[in-house]
Order: C-alpha cells, then sequence, then structure tokens
C-alpha cells in the first residue's frame, strides 16, 4: 500500500529528498553549530518561508484542488499564531514576575501574582484584568490545542453555514474575505483581551529555554518547520491520491454533476475547508515564535490575497507548485523590499522597487494568470512532454 | 411490474411561465420508456423534479416499494436511493481518466470518510472492467476523458449511470451528435439495461424511438398529451396536431 501510494505519486518522495537535503545544508551552516554562513536573523527567515510553505499547500488543496477560492486561510494562520503566543506570553511573564517578588519579605498571594502579570500583559491597553479568553493561557497544552481547535471550530461553523446554502465562486471568496475583515478589526479592538493593535510581542522567548541561545533555538524552530511542512505534504498528498482526490477535483470542476453521482458535496467541501484551515493554524503557531511578535495586520485581507497569489504563481492544483510559489514570491518580496534591487532610472523618473514591487506583483499575477495558468509548475509538464516526445 | 416512480399532479413555474402543469406520469420498475415532445414541453424540468434540481410548486412524487416521497430529498440522497441521470450535453469529468470517471460513479459508501479510510473498495478492477466492456471503453481506461470523441463521452456517461447500479435510469437526448453506427449501438446499451431496471428515454429523434421499440409518453405545453405505442401515438390528432402536424 506505501509502496504504490509513493509510486503513483514520485513527487511526493522527491520533494521530502529536496526538503531534507535543504535541511541539513541549513543546519550545517547555521551559527548554531559554529559556523557562519548562515546568519540567525536569515535562518529565521528561512524557517518562516517553510510555515509559509505550509500553508500555501493547505490554500492549494482548498483552492487549486477543491475550487474554493477561500480568501480566509491567514486569518487561521493568524488565530494559530495568536494561540501559542498567549501562551508564550504568559509563562514568560509569570516567570519575570515570580522572580521579581521573590525578594519581598512576605510571599506573594496568587492574587498578586496574577495581578502582577495582568498589568505588565495588558498595561498596554490600560487594563489588568485577564479576559475571558486568556482563562487557559497558563496551560501548554490547552493552548496548543487552542492552535488546531480554533481555527477548525471557526472554519466548521463558517463552513457549514456557506456550503449549505450552496454559496459558491466569486461570492464565497467574498464572503471568506469579510470574515477575515471582521476577525482583524475585532482583533485591532484594545478592549478584546489581545492587546490591540500592539499585538503579542517577545514570542522569540520561550519560557523555560532561556538558557538556549537564539541561535540554537533558531534550529530547533526550522527543523520543526521543516518536520510540519513535510508531514503535511505526504498527508495532503495521502489525502489527495485515490478516489478521494477524484471526488474533490471533480467538486471543483463540476460540483452539480457530482450531486447527482450521489455524493454530498457538502461534507466534502467542508472536510477540505476545515483540514486546512486546522493545518494553516499549525502554520501559524510555527511561525510566529520565529517573528517573535504577530498583530492584528498581519491578519489583514490583504495576507490572504498574497497567498492566493502565491498559489496561482506557483501552479494550482499541485501541491509543489504552492511550495515553489511561496519560495518565490516571498524571497523576491524580500529581495525587492529589502533595498537589494537597484533602482531603475529612466531620466524623467526614477523606479523605486520598494514602491513599485507591488506592482510588479500585481502585473505577474495578471500575466501568469492570462497566459501561464498553470504557474511556474506547468514548467515541469514542459519537461516531462519534452522527455516523452524525445523518447 | 409494479410502480417504481409516481410523478403524480405535479406542477412548477418559472416567473409566471407553467413549464409543468399537472403532470402525472408512472412508470415500471422494469420499463423502457421514451418521453418525446415538443421544444419547451417540459420534458427536462421533468427529470430536473425528480432528480430534486427543481422543486415543484405543488405535486408529488413518490418512489419505490416504501413509497417514499422525493420532494424531501437532496440531489445526492435521490441518486443514492438509485435514481441515475445522464444531461443533454455530456459531462463527464474531462481532466480525469475514465478509469476515475467510472471509478466515482460505482456503487460504493459515498461519505468522506469511507472514501478516505477505505480506498480497497471490494473488487472495484474487476466492476470498473464490467462497466468499460458493457460501453466500449476498456481500451482508453488510462485516458483523460477529455481526449474522448463526443460520441465516446456519451457511452462514459451512460456507463457511469450504469456502474452507478440505479434501479432507473433518466436519460436526456442520448443519441445527440451520434453516428448511425453510435446510435445503434447506444440502442442496444439502453434496452439491454431495461431488462434489470426501468430506463426513461428523453429524445428529439423519432426514429430513435421507432429503435428503442417501447412506450411512448408525448409530453405538451408540461402535461401530457398521450401515451401508448409509437404507432398509436403518432395516430392520435392531438399529436400530430401540436409535434407532427408543425
Amino acid at each position: 500500500m506505501q509502496h504504490t501510494f509513493i509510486a503513483k505519486n514520485p513527487s511526493v518522495l522527491w520533494f521530502l529528498l529536496g526538503l531534507s537535503l535543504f535541511t541539513v545544508f541549513v543546519t550545517i551552516f547555521s551559527e548554531a553549530v559554529g559556523s557562519t554562513g548562515i546568519s540567525t536573523s536569515f535562518l529565521k527567515t528561512l524557517g518562516k518561508t517553510l510555515c509559509l510553505c505550509l500553508v500555501a499547500i493547505a490554500m492549494d488543496v482548498v483552492w487549486g484542488y477543491c475550487g474554493i477560492l477561500s480568501l480566509g486561510h491567514f486569518a487561521f494562520f493568524g488565530i494559530g499564531g495568536y494561540a501559542i503566543g498567549m501562551w508564550l506570553m504568559y509563562e514568560r511573564t509569570k516567570n519575570i514576575v515570580v522572580g521579581s517578588l521573590e525578594n519581598n519579605i512576605l510571599p506573594p498571594t496568587p492574587e498578586e501574582v496574577d495581578t502582577a502579570i495582568g498589568t505588565q500583559i495588558f498595561g498596554v491597553v490600560g487594563s489588568s484584568e485577564f479576559p475571558l479568553i486568556w482563562a487557559v493561557s497558563h496551560s501548554l497544552t490547552l493552548q496548543l490545542l487552542a492552535v488546531v481547535l480554533v481555527p477548525g471550530m471557526l472554519a466548521l461553523a463558517f463552513g457549514w453555514l456557506a456550503f449549505r446554502s450552496r454559496v459558491t465562486g466569486v461570492y464565497l471568496s467574498i464572503l471568506t474575505q469579510a470574515m477575515t475583515l471582521a476577525l482583524s478589526l475585532y482583533l485591532f479592538q484594545n478592549d478584546t483581551g489581545l492587546r490591540g493593535n500592539n499585538g503579542l510581542s517577545g514570542l522569540q522567548n520561550i519560557p523555560g529555554l532561556e538558557a538556549v541561545s537564539q541561535a540554537t533555538l533558531s534550529l530547533w524552530f526550522f527543523w520543526a518547520s521543516a518536520f510540519a511542512l513535510g508531514a503535511g505534504y505526504v498527508f495532503f498528498a495521502w489525502m489527495l491520491a485515490g478516489k478521494f482526490g477524484s471526488v474533490i477535483r471533480a467538486i471543483r470542476d463540476n460540483e452539480a454533476r457530482i450531486r447527482f453521482l450521489g455524493y454530498n458535496v457538502e461534507h466534502y467541501k467542508l472536510l477540505i475547508f476545515t483540514t486546512t484551515a486546522m493545518i494553516a493554524g499549525i502554520a501559524g503557531a510555527l511561525y510566529y515564535p520565529q517573528a517573535g511578535i504577530i498583530n492584528p495586520a498581519e491578519i489583514a485581507p490583504i495576507a490572504s490575497i498574497y497567498l492566493a497569489v502565491w498559489v496561482a504563481i506557483g501552479g494550482r492544483g499541485r501541491l509543489y507548485g504552492a511550495v515553489i510559489g511561496a519560495v518565490f514570491v516571498s524571497l523576491m518580496s524580500s529581495w525587492f523590499t529589502g533595498g537589494s534591487a537597484p533602482d531603475i532610472n529612466l531620466g524623467f523618473y526614477v523606479v523605486k522597487w520598494t514602491d513599485w514591487w507591488l506592482v510588479l506583483l500585481g502585473l505577474t499575477f495578471v500575466g501568469v494568470t492570462l497566459f501561464f495558468p498553470k504557474g511556474v509548475g506547468g514548467l515541469f509538464d514542459l519537461i516531462s512532454n519534452y522527455r516523452e516526445k524525445h523518447q | 411490474m409494479s410502480t417504481l416512480l409516481e410523478v403524480s399532479g405535479v406542477s412548477v413555474s418559472f416567473d409566471g411561465f407553467k413549464a409543468i402543469n399537472n403532470l402525472s406520469i408512472q412508470i415500471g420498475d422494469t420499463e423502457l420508456r421514451a418521453i418525446i415532445g415538443p421544444n419547451g414541453a417540459g420534458k427536462t424540468t421533468f427529470m430536473d423534479i425528480v432528480t430534486g434540481k427543481t422543486k415543484p410548486d405543488e405535486g408529488y412524487v413518490i418512489w419505490g416499494e416504501k413509497s417514499s416521497s422525493l420532494l424531501d430529498m437532496s440531489e445526492s440522497q435521490i441518486a443514492q436511493a438509485g435514481i441515475g441521470r445522464k444531461f443533454q450535453k455530456p459531462t463527464v469529468f474531462e481532466a480525469q481518466t475514465v478509469r476515475e470517471n467510472i471509478t466515482m460513479a460505482l456503487k460504493n459508501p459515498r461519505r468522506p470518510l469511507d472514501l478516505l479510510f477505505n480506498r480497497a473498495a471490494p473488487d472495484t478492477e474487476n466492476r470498473v472492467r464490467a462497466v468499460s466492456d458493457d460501453i466500449g471503453l476498456t481500451d482508453a481506461l488510462d485516458q483523460l476523458s477529455g481526449a474522448l470523441s463526443h460520441g465516446q463521452k456519451q457511452w462514459l456517461e451512460i456507463g457511469m449511470l450504469l456502474a452507478q447500479d440505479p434501479r432507473l435510469l433518466l436519460v436526456d437526448e442520448p443519441a445527440a451528435g451520434m453516428s448511425e453506427t453510435e446510435r445503434e449501438q447506444t440502442t442496444d446499451i439502453l434496452v439491454r439495461a431495461a431488462k434489470t431496471r426501468a430506463v426513461v428515454v428523453v429524445e428529439h429523434d423519432m426514429e430513435f424511438v421507432r429503435r428503442l421499440n417501447c412506450r411512448v409518453t408525448v409530453l405538451n405545453q408540461g402535461s401530457v398529451l398521450a401515451e401508448g405505442s409509437l404507432d398509436h401515438v403518432t395516430q392520435n390528432q392531438d399529436v400530430i396536431d401540436v409535434y407532427l402536424g408543425r
């Protein structure tokens, strides 16, 4: 069974091989093992990119395979980040607070500790009370569960309402975008309990691991991200192989027809929507400790649109296409906006890439959609067609 | 022969236009029936109602021995209850192979988790082959179905219907766009299928209907105008007036 799965999906093997080689390569050159080839901040960028690849795969499954253009998957990614961030922030603040109160003559009461933690965390929004949603922030296990369950439940509820009413196509995209916008506006408010536009910060400091250097921690997170990406890739490839994948692609191509074959389209969509939302949550939970900070701007609709752009440029309907798109576009983006790209002097006007990169990206997106609907991943088809012809 | 499907007193209107007007039709459990009628007579709407795509304004649609009402069921539930439908325009999944198309149609559990965790459905290969032999597409099993000819797509769709193993087949203009030999083969497939189940064929083409050699229902303006053998209905004055005379 396992043998036939790999035989039928050779790209899975190639992908895992490439990912392992990349991981080994990066490890060898990382500061954590004494090398200077890859700086810790660049190592974090690489680890974050792997997380973006994971959420891009999820987006590809929901859009490229199942035909649901969700503009909300980056919101699920953000929720995953917030869920882990709450524990990181609570636990670290508690350690600091307990440390500073230790010198008091009278041992602090639990209430005093609580208030002190609350003041530390919520002082920026003028409060010291713990909001209800922080009720389980002391428990790593529960917050880890929240990383998958909160996006999952939200996707389940939203999907159930939308799919049951047979909202499809651009209307569904608009609905998902509205959900994303509503969520980010909600988080922007100071009194929603997640520190408003300050977001959660200091997430790169992992409680209990203060003795471990950032270089080593970053490498651990890089490994975890690589593992999650590999596991996610295999999971989705397994899911989409065989008849289940057939039905999913059939829903994309002709939803009404597959209904008359006796398949309950809503159940399939709901399963795909929810599963990908949960994976997006996991990706976010790995991303934000590497980024160090999360705030509501991360969840804004534009981020989810970026996600769709990556998948379109990389190639819809193939998992490695999503990975190519995410890597390619996010690296290009940091090159162009990082000031490394040379300005173009047109004589009458100087094109500064920091300003014009988004325009270039937009034009690329339009061009790819119009002229290369298969995206960069489509190049692999050209190669295999060429080989077949010349055999 | 007992009644498998009973449509009684059904009416439906779209924006004031009565597409179906007090229509009553009964189909037996092993019957081949042709439904003919001029454009706009309500043939396709009749199929839409039976398969759950359109809900009628009034009337009953009763199914099977248990006399369950189809009006309370969704499209997928109706399909699972044993009603298969072939559309006028061949609609197969062109981006997938013939084998994948037939496999999806095979009568098997259809819930998502069944498909994910119970992959080796018994005997899939043989059952796919039996269907493909029936429709003459065994050699094309691994081709993309988008690469098939028009006639082959029609057969594939009929094959997908047979793979569902329905008790009632609704077939909308199966011979449209087919060559003479393809039509003959299509007639054979349908007549063979009707030996073990009910088959309802909607057709424009009188020659094709004659070849089916079965009971004919003539629809006009959303209700039944005449019913009987083809010779019987073609001699009916009303039928001549609305259908043949024009």
